[in-house]
């Protein structure tokens, strides 16, 4: 048998036949360019609000991990501690002062 | 880019995209990764640089790009090129050519794959294949020759059914 040359080959290959894109993909592409044309810098404004509620970023696994760990950290290191409460003193006044009525001394240590 | 660009880059390309997604990827994942090529010229055109290659090479890149990630996710341990991939002749009795020869470029590892849809298929010049790929014009050739090589060992069985239509045509 002659050797398989690659005019052969593509002529094999040709007969796997590809569809062209479907009419279904024109609308989910051009309307959203057709709306955000419209209105300048208040188009610009909504893609980027429209951005912010559906967007996403693509993060590393390693660095998503460290930043949840010095979140966590930091988030321990600001909580204040539980205050102490202290029963408010009650006020001294003088108004149940009495003096002692009789002194009597007394030495103390001697048996 | 303005909306007639846009239009224009659509009606222009959205055939050589969808194709190409087709083949790649598994055909129900064609319009999702098509539709996402698009949105993403829409949303930054400005990653388009006309001096790295034509717009069809670098919406290509982007179907390229988006068809691999979802090998890679459906394959994690696999490698996308295998230099040491040899492939065996398939069984095709059972199938018709078409659905042999997709299996058979199915069956190719993803890099090879790639660039033998891109020459064959689309019939890019190798510059843009290599353009739309991100890698060396040798190694695009050097990849091509081993799809090749591997095609043309799995469809070998082929020859027989098909060689009568290929004389036919005289190798047109």
């Amino acid at each position: 048998m002659d050797p398989f040359d690659d005019d052969e080959l593509r002529f094999l290959l040709r007969t796997w036949k590809a569809p062209g894109a479907p009419a279904s993909l024109r609308a989910p592409v051009l309307p959203r360019r057709a709306a955000a044309d419209r209105g300048g810098v208040r188009s610009t404004f909504a893609r980027a609000l429209r951005w912010l509620a559906t967007g996403s970023i693509r993060i590393p696994v390693p660095i998503g991990v460290a930043a949840l760990i010095v979140l966590a950290l930091w988030a321990y290191d600001r909580t204040p501690p539980e205050p102490v409460t202290v029963p408010a003193a009650a006020p001294v006044t003088l108004d149940d002062f009495r003096p002692v009525a009789r002194l009597e001394p007394r030495i103390v240590g001697e048996p | 880019m303005t909306e007639a660009e846009v239009q224009s880059a659509f009606d222009d390309h959205k055939d050589a995209v969808y194709r190409f997604a087709w083949r790649m990827s598994d055909p129900a994942a064609a319009e999702d990764i098509a539709q996402e090529v698009f949105l993403a010229l829409l949303s930054r055109p400005e990653r388009f640089d006309p001096a790295r290659g034509t717009l069809r090479a670098f919406l290509l890149g982007i179907t390229r790009n988006l068809a691999l990630k979802r090998w890679r996710d459906a394959h994690r341990w696999e490698p996308l090129e295998e230099e040491g991939f040899v492939a065996p002749p398939d069984d095709l009795e059972r199938r018709d050519t078409a659905e042999a020869v997709a299996a058979c470029v199915r069956a190719l590892p993803p890099l090879q794959r790639e660039v033998v849809i891109l020459a064959e298929y689309e019939e890019l010049p190798l510059a843009e294949i290599a353009s739309a790929v991100g890698a060396d014009v040798g190694v695009v050739k050097s990849r091509l020759h081993r799809a090749r090589q591997n095609l043309k060992r799995m469809l070998q069985p082929l020859r027989a059914r098909a060689g009568a239509a290929f004389q036919a045509t005289d190798g047109q």
